[in-house]
């Protein structure tokens, strides 16, 4: 199962692109109180090319989640192995750099303070840190804001803030966990919007974890579907539309109405556990 | 609404001295030498405060409380965050915690003076104790709350698990870890007094109970004006550093904007 990035030179046979993550026969198991354990996760192997923009959908409890935290490091998995540009991961580390739905947020910083924390621990000179942290509030459309605390925030513009604080360390891989899960419709669009032309700049991996159809189709080269718990990939769909791309084109665009179709299928289709070849 | 605005600023002023007001009228309808007029007892304070013995005494209890309050804070803060993240160490202190809460501090004082003396040291260690357990507790519940996300942001960024400690389990636990230090500072005061009431050699304490021992009652009285005094003015400067301290905390800087 192999993810292609959309990026044209990469595609070329001449250059393959290079692996950035690596999932290979992992499985997860938690203790819960009772006295069965629940199998969250069962035998996941998954191979993303570096530049790709790959969402994990299905429903609640799919472990969907669980997946993007053995990547980011914060969870352990109880069988197999993930790996990020080939070294075995142990643990987080600034290459891999997580937005969550709750935000995260330090909420003692300011919007300065908390985009410059990553590249001062990171040892970047504080003038340094700041002059790019500022630039980089300035993309997330965040400028004026420096000062405040996010507290004083909307859930859109603490989300904005949570991006950039994670940009600024360069990361390169971004997991994005339901980052906009928490937002009205209006708000989660245009972060939609600008995530994809902030993304268009430098082409990070991304590993974006929603339940929503149309969010995974509208942002994704490929859409990894799981299904119900214990989480297995039943299919990975490649959404094979042009770059960049607009919201209004696409809504009318009929190859994205197939694949909404397609995997909103995919993900009713109870009967079928993922078993297929 | 002038005059309302004055009226809500001068209230406490006005509840003082009604409260005084009350008290004067009562002690002239008893006329008992044991409880004398308002009058008196304020007039005893400044002979209190500008006497150098008194002074020394006063000085001397805020001395104690000060080093215990510091050293309760010291031992108290780090133990209740490493409670609040770690499994193990709260199932170790929890029921210990829970033996010595209801346990009032002063009734230990006679087996500690068996031990330390009536000197400093045991009078220290019982303010000590007094701090510490209110202290330990919020600052247990303000780890226990910091948000796993928030720690997770923090080790992609690289920081270590001791790193992570102090630059976010801490001051994200600020607001609730300086309400315990607000109840510990109260309790400071009560211990200190109780302390010196009961190893009776020096302090604030002693002066009074002295002074009741002699029957001089204005005395009695003014020393509980003077500790009082003392507790409202470290509540209330405490109260200030607190919300400078955790201003990005406080309710009522709650106002999100409207912005995508």
């Amino acid at each position: 199962m192999k993810v292609l990035p959309s990026r044209p030179e990469l595609r070329s046979e001449f250059a393959p692109a290079s692996v950035m993550i690596e999932v290979d026969h992992v499985s997860q198991t938690f203790r819960t109180s009772g006295r069965q354990d629940h199998l969250a996760l069962s035998d996941i192997s998954l191979t993303i090319e570096d530049g790709a923009f790959v969402s994990i959908l299905g429903p609640s409890g799919c472990g969907k989640s669980t997946l993007l935290y053995i990547v980011g490091g914060f969870v352990t998995p109880t069988e197999g192995e993930a790996r990020v540009k080939g070294r075995a991961i142990t643990g987080p580390g600034p290459d891999r750099g997580p937005v969550f739905q709750e935000f995260a947020l330090f909420p003692w910083k300011t919007v300065l303070g908390n985009v410059m924390y990553g590249p001062r621990q990171q040892g970047v000179k504080s003038a340094e840190a700041e002059a790019q942290s500022r630039r980089l509030i300035e993309m997330v459309g965040l400028k004026g804001f420096e000062n405040f605390y996010p507290k004083e925030l909307s859930g859109g513009m603490k989300q904005r803030v949570a991006l950039a604080r994670t940009l600024a360390y360069h990361p390169a891989v971004l997991l994005m966990d339901e980052p906009f899960g928490a937002l009205d419709a209006h708000t989660r669009t245009r972060l939609q919007n600008d995530l994809l032309n902030i993304w268009e700049r430098d082409r990070k991996t991304v590993l974006f974890v929603t339940h929503s159809v149309d969010e995974a189709v509208f942002l994704s080269d490929k859409v990894v579907v799981m299904t119900r718990a214990p989480g297995r990939i039943k299919q990975i769909v490649d959404i094979e539309l042009p770059r960049p791309r607009r919201r209004a084109e696409l809504l009318l665009d009929p190859r994205y109405q197939k694949y909404v179709v397609e995997i909103e299928r995919l993900i009713d289709d109870t009967s079928d556990d993922g078993v297929r070849p | 609404m002038m005059a309302r605005a004055l009226v809500s600023r001068l209230a406490p002023l006005l509840a003082c001295l009604g409260l005084l007001a009350v008290w004067q009228a009562a002690s002239l309808m008893l006329g008992t030498d044991s409880f004398p007029t308002a009058i008196e007892a304020i007039r005893a304070v400044p002979s209190i405060l500008g006497d150098k013995e008194s002074l020394i005494n006063i000085l001397a209890s805020l001395r104690r409380m000060a080093i215990a309050f510091s050293a309760a804070l010291l031992f108290a803060i780090p133990l209740g965050l490493m409670m609040g993240r770690s499994r193990l160490v709260a199932s170790f202190f929890n029921p210990l915690l829970m033996i010595t809460y209801p346990v009032p501090k002063a009734a230990l004082m006679p087996i500690i003076m068996l031990w330390l003396g009536v000197g400093d040291l045991a009078k220290m260690l019982v303010i000590f104790l007094g701090v510490s357990l209110p202290v330990i507790y919020h600052s247990f519940q303000g780890a226990k709350a910091v948000e796993e996300k928030m720690l997770w942001s923090g080790a992609a960024m690289g920081l270590s698990a001791p790193q992570r400690m102090i630059r976010i389990v801490l001051p994200a636990a600020l607001p609730e870890i300086l309400t315990g230090c607000r109840t510990g500072l109260v309790l400071a005061l009560i211990t200190m007094v109780t302390s010196e009431m009961i190893a009776r050699q020096s302090g604030a304490g002693n002066i009074l109970f002295n002074a009741l021992d002699m029957g001089q009652y204005d005395t009695v009285y003014a020393m509980i004006i003077i500790i009082g005094a003392m507790g409202i003015g470290f509540d209330a400067a405490f109260e200030k550093l607190r919300s400078r301290l955790v201003r990005w905390s406080e309710p009522g800087f709650d106002i999100p904007l409207s912005f995508a």
